[in-house]
């Protein structure tokens, strides 16, 4: 390559397919106009994934969880 | 004997970059410790970091006999250049010369040094026109606060092409409606537009006349002492809360057919919708924002390095017109300085 031409920047590993299956029903919720964080939890409660830790999502659980995943 | 000095003109200080601004240079993890040596504004520099991870920049030619220093041993705050061992530290003065010690070239301070700071994932340089103890700050927009209230991603490419066709192209908000309608982000909108210029303290707009929050429906040209511009684009829903998604860029030259193209990726948000921001940004919405960039990088690397000399604008292209004017009157004002300095 004759210059910098790098799509992924901001990753620091390929997505997992844990994250993968987050972001589609993160983005279908989002789709359907739930932008608050109650409406989002309900939502992921409903059609999953579930969370990596703990039994089902609380705004605190996903509170932590993203905050994780957002930095890795 | 007379040596010929190529004549310099308003045009050929623009190719190269105007001086005394702050310009974005590469993402800062292509600095390390070992140096580097980039081709940037019309320069051969040397970048490295030293013990405290203070990136430090001179220009990549021994003072002795002009071998480049980033051949050279890093040796904290000075580099040893690898040919006869002259050592150059960071504000440009030769420290020790091993072969003649006690020369008249030791203690001299032969070589531009520049200013160096870390903002926002980059290395930003003040392109002095010589040796300056203090710059003056680099003042970036509120998007790229640290401590403000938008989180941000920087995008670096580097595109074919003189920058100034990166600038045009960014000054041109009716490309969205055309170029882009296969995007994520901009289907909506009339295809066609009013468009009007608006001043602000430090720069202008250009603005479609009745229509915002849409598209790509504005930017905005500024100088804080470094040349940037500012659009936004509306997310789709799928976004998420936050409202529109806003792109700061600054465009270096790296010679006249190779751009530096810094894009920071910004949106006001906190908390957990930060963080979910954060994460669908990595995890797909970089790729996607990517797509559309890659759009203009096409059309624009694509375009003849002459297309700009014979050209029909009309209204969509004020801005463009404005810009142009704008930085070759500061080219002109740049060229009277250097020639009243050598009068
Ligand atoms: S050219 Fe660098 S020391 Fe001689
Ligand atoms: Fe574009």
């Amino acid at each position: 390559m004759d210059r910098y031409l790098e799509p992924h920047q901001a990753r620091r590993h390929e997505p997992t397919q844990y994250e993968s299956l987050l972001g589609d029903a993160i983005e279908r919720a989002y789709a359907a106009g739930t932008h608050d964080l109650a409406g989002l939890v309900a939502y992921l409660n409903r059609t999953g994934p579930g969370p990596q830790e703990g039994e089902v999502w609380t705004e605190e659980v996903y509170k932590a969880q993203i905050a994780k995943l957002a930095e890795e | 004997m007379t040596t010929q000095q190529p004549i310099l003109t308003a045009d050929a200080i623009l190719e190269r970059g105007l001086k005394n601004l702050w310009y974005p240079i590469c993402p800062s993890h292509m600095i390390g410790r070992e140096p580097v040596s980039l081709r940037r504004l019309g320069k051969k520099l040397v970048f490295w970091r030293d013990q405290d991870n203070k990136v430090h920049a001179l220009d990549d030619h021994c003072p002795h006999r002009g071998a480049p220093l980033s051949k050279g041993i890093v040796m904290g705050d000075r580099i040893a250049c690898g040919y006869h061992g002259v050592q150059v530290r960071c504000d440009g003065t030769v420290t020790r010369v091993p072969g003649s010690p006690g020369c008249k070239l030791e203690g001299s301070r032969p070589t531009q040094a520049y200013h160096i700071v870390e903002r926002n994932d980059a290395v930003w340089l003040y392109n002095a026109t010589e040796n300056i103890d203090t710059p003056p700050p680099l003042v970036l927009p509120a998007e790229l606060d640290a401590d403000g209230e938008f989180s941000s991603f920087l995008c670096y490419t580097e595109w074919k092409g003189d920058y100034r066709y990166v600038l045009d192209n960014v000054m041109d908000p009716m490309h969205g409606t055309y170029l882009h309608k296969q995007s994520h982000s901009m289907a909506e909108g009339d295809n066609t537009a009013a468009f009007r210029i608006r001043d602000t303290d430090r720069g202008f707009v250009f603005e479609k006349e009745g229509q915002r929050d849409v598209n790509f429906d504005w930017t905005e040209w500024a100088d804080t002492g470094t040349h940037w511009m500012r659009l936004e684009i509306p997310y789709p829903k799928t976004g998420g809360p936050g409202g529109n998604f806003v792109i700061v860029g600054s465009y270096t030259p790296i010679s006249p057919t190779l751009a530096a193209v810094f894009h920071w990726r910004c949106r006001k948000l906190d908390g957990w919708q930060r963080d979910t921001w954060r994460f669908l940004y990595r995890n797909r919405l970089e790729a996607r924002h990517w797509a559309v960039l890659e759009q203009d990088r096409v059309m624009l690397e694509d375009m003849e390095p002459d297309a700009n000399q014979n050209e029909h604008l009309y209204q969509h292209d004020m801005g463009i017109v404005r810009l142009r004017r704008h930085l070759k009157n500061l080219a002109k004002a740049e060229l009277e300085r250097m020639q009243q300095g050598k009068a």
